[in-house]
């Protein structure tokens, strides 16, 4: 996460410090704008519908906004298309520090595209990605834990799965 | 699609039409081939455009020592595709465009990818390469001598007007899309797109692989399409192969594009309630929404339905007990809300008599899909080229006559109920445990060349394969629906409508980005 | 709106209950592969490095590399080698490090 900007905000000295400050800036309040840098409008899809009935992210204190200066965190999708790229420059540096920025989807993160001269094959190298939120396309569930997990609500499940069967978690 | 069918007795017209090409027209099936040579390709031309129901559904090129320029055509009233196949040998074909604007937006990608124009000279527009695709950026074919004019064409700023940028970051989850808005205040007075912002160059990508593995990029080049773009490129790539996918796998397909249809077209719903402002009415679609996207997720394994078509047949066995348990509910919601919305005036007043496309428009431009039928353009292809089991279980087709916002609107929602129906009545074909999902037999060969097509929620799909002695692609091109309705999009924005129309002309043509930049 | 007021209330609320209650939907979703060492060989880790359509797999030496961040859980891995797989089950993947979502399974020797 980009820690400069705000007077009360000094470098923090490690991890737990910048966790805890992560989650006292935005744990209750966040505003989310998104950027699609090539995707195949999946995503999009599901990440509309975190506003609808079923999944409401208003009532954990997330709202998206269109208005980049308002926003703290950027939900990137797509495999970043190269012709894109000045664009999704031009939103991530409109959008005032401290800021988080999710990587969304398995374009996003580096499967479906190979990095070629149409796409760079994800959006890590372009962008400093702070979250990231594998799925073809992450359901509105998988996309309420990323979100959650980003602003330090919710404890990181997946680096301690093995993915392994025997006997071991998951 | 492949038919299984045996093929519908021609009318006196097609034969005429045939016998003006000589000996040169093969195929029986749905689907006709036939050679012209550039020198007679205009006549040609104008020949098809004037046989009645013929519409020019695809204009591609391949690459070669000559570029062979194919023309595809829907004979809709004959329910045959008639394909014409013209070796380019200079750097110039006969103006298509004068003849058929549909193919306006192909002659210019086409200039991008193969280096050939249309003779007439006049400017083309950028629509697939990026600004800075110099003469080394990959393409399908040679570069050409010159860039596209930066300028979209036919372009009008006088008197007043005044032209501004918008996009292609735009609203919050939407697409990116570039409008060029030219307004001389309120009114919209032009708008044009810049279309190149996606352009993952998936036809590219695809040379050179299986259609089994290029299956996974074709359902991701458009994802809210995955079932009618990947049902077209699989039946083209049967058609080449002379691979005939058994029956339950057709049934489960039909079931899965219908199913596509419905969450697409209750996804509209929210959509044009978002752009009208009516929040509760969003809500109610929304929840019908994710109730039919859980019904895909319980049926087939995948709320978008990805991981359903294969080349043969079908890859996921279908849960035809939560299909008959789950979607009356869903569909339930849908109906509900749809009632409501057509009984609430403030709505429906804001899509009356808004983006307004005339029929003549929808011919013109080659319009699929709602946007076509809404217009009076009864062309579907369930019904016009019908596979298996469309023939058997006849299909109503949804036909409105004003063209307006509601038009479409209308045709979305007659179209979600007749697409329960089908799937109610198609369901039963589908049963039967120990009937194939693929095919028993192998391809009967490995090189060729194909046509295949779906009626996704959009419209008619397209995709043409060929593949080389060893099985793999070397030419693919993929026409989702979206290729041919974003032209329309500029027509039904410049209908005296003011800025806060566009979002709800947008909705109500429920296209994607994605469907046209890949 | 009456009409639309009272349907709304006569709906009732839908909403997950996630995070503080687990959601039933969640069943329903693909999920990512696991992998059974004990069935793993180099021969089948190699397979399915070239099955795998996302570039998630690959092997290296006795160890089948699986990058759950490229994952599109499409079932193709699960389709070449049903006794070496099953499906996960997790969907709560989200990382606070790409390294996070790489993971290294080890394939028997012989």
């Amino acid at each position: 996460m980009t820690g400069q900007g705000t007077t009360d905000l000094t470098v923090p000295e490690n991890a737990e410090e910048l966790r805890r400050t992560v989650t006292r800036l935005f744990g209750r309040s966040l505003h989310i704008r998104t950027l699609d840098t090539g995707s195949c409008a999946a995503c999009e899809q599901e990440i509309r519908l975190l506003a609808a009935p079923h999944y409401d992210l208003n009532r954990l204190g997330f709202f998206f906004t269109p208005a980049p200066r308002h926003a703290d965190l950027l939900m990137v999708t797509g495999p970043m298309v190269r012709a894109f790229e000045d664009a999704a420059r031009k939103t991530y540096d409109a959008i005032p520090d401290p800021k988080i920025v999710v990587a969304t989807g398995a374009c996003a993160l580096g499967g479906v595209y190979q990095p070629d001269a149409f796409t760079h094959g994800g959006v890590g190298g372009t962008l400093p990605v702070d979250v990231w939120i594998p799925g073809c396309p992450p359901s509105p569930l998988a996309l309420l834990q990323g979100l959650l997990v980003a602003v330090g609500r919710l404890a990181e499940k997946v680096k301690s799965l093995d993915f392994s069967l025997n006997g071991t978690p998951t | 699609m492949t038919a299984i069918q045996p093929s519908v007795a021609s009318r006196p017209g097609l034969n005429d039409l045939l016998t003006g090409f000589g000996p040169d027209a093969a195929g029986d099936g749905p689907v006709i081939t036939v050679r012209v040579p550039v020198a007679g390709l205009e006549a040609a031309v104008r020949r098809i455009a004037a046989h009645p129901g013929a519409r020019l559904a695809d204009v591609f090129a391949s690459a070669g020592g000559p570029v062979t320029l194919r023309l595809v055509w829907g004979l809709d009233a004959d329910r045959r595709y008639l394909i014409t196949e013209s070796l380019i040998d200079g750097d110039s074909y006969p103006s298509l465009s004068a003849i058929a604007p549909a193919a306006f937006a192909e002659e210019c990608e086409i200039y991008e990818q193969f280096g050939i124009r249309p003779a007439d000279g006049r400017p083309l527009n950028r629509v697939a390469l990026p600004p800075g695709a110099g003469p080394d950026w990959p393409r399908l074919g040679r570069a050409p001598a010159g860039p596209p004019a930066g300028v979209h064409a036919p372009h009008h700023v006088g008197g007043h007007a005044f032209e501004f940028p918008f996009g292609p970051v735009r609203q919050v989850a939407v697409e990116s899309l570039y409008y060029g808005l030219v307004t001389s205040g309120e009114e919209l007075v032009d708008l044009y797109l810049f279309t190149w912002h996606k352009h993952r160059g998936v036809e590219w990508r695809l040379r050179g692989l299986t259609p089994r593995d290029a299956l996974f990029q074709v359902e991701r080049t458009e994802g809210l399409g995955a079932v009618g773009n990947a049902w077209a490129f699989a039946a083209a790539a049967e058609a080449a192969l002379g691979l005939q996918p058994p029956p339950r796998a057709m049934a489960a397909r039909a079931i899965a594009l219908e199913l596509e249809r419905l969450y697409n077209h209750a996804a509209a719903t929210a959509a044009l309630c978002q752009s009208t402002g009516l929040v509760i009415g969003q809500a109610a679609a929304e929840i019908a929404l994710e109730r039919l996207l859980r019904v895909n997720a319980a049926v087939f394994g995948h709320r978008y339905l990805f991981g359903v078509v294969d080349i043969g047949g079908t890859r996921a066995e279908p849960d035809l007990a939560a299909l008959r348990s789950d979607l009356p509910g869903a569909y339930g919601e849908l109906k509900r809300a749809a009632d409501a919305l057509m009984s609430t005036n403030s709505f429906l007043d804001r899509l009356e008599a808004t983006g307004i496309l005339a029929e003549e428009a929808a011919r013109r431009l080659g319009l699929v899909g709602p946007v076509a039928r809404a217009t009076g353009l009864a062309a579907d292809t369930r019904a016009d080229h019908p596979a298996w089991p469309y023939g058997e279980f006849p299909l109503a087709v949804a036909v409105a006559d004003t063209g307006d916002v509601l038009a479409r609107f209308r045709v979305m929602l007659t179209e979600a109920a007749e697409s329960v129906r089908l799937i109610g009545e198609i369901g039963g074909a589908a049963a039967g445990p120990g009937l194939a999902l693929s095919p028993a037999a192998g391809p009967g060969r490995l090189a060729g060349s194909g046509l295949g097509w779906a009626e996704s929620s959009r419209g008619e799909s397209m995709a043409w394969v060929a593949l080389d002695g060893s099985g793999r692609i070397t030419r693919a091109r993929l026409r989702p629906a979206a290729v041919r309705n974003w032209r329309g999009f500029d027509d039904a924005c410049r209908s005296q409508n003011v800025f806060t129309d566009i979002p709800i002309i947008e909705a109500s043509f429920w296209l994607t980005v994605a469907g046209t930049s890949r | 709106m009456p009409l639309w007021t009272l349907r709304g209330l006569r709906r009732g609320v839908v909403t997950t209950r996630y995070p503080a209650r687990p959601d039933p939907s969640a069943g329903l979703l693909p999920t990512p592969p696991a992998f059974r060492p004990g069935a793993l060989t180099r021969d089948l880790a190699e397979r399915l490095a070239t099955v795998c359509p996302s570039r998630a797999l690959a092997r290296d030496g006795d160890v089948l590399v699986f990058d759950a961040g490229a994952c599109t859980a499409c079932g193709r891995c699960r389709a070449e080698a049903p006794e070496a797989t099953a499906s996960s089950g997790e969907f709560e993947l989200a990382a606070t490090a790409r390294a996070h979502l790489i993971k290294r399974i080890p394939v028997r020797p012989a």
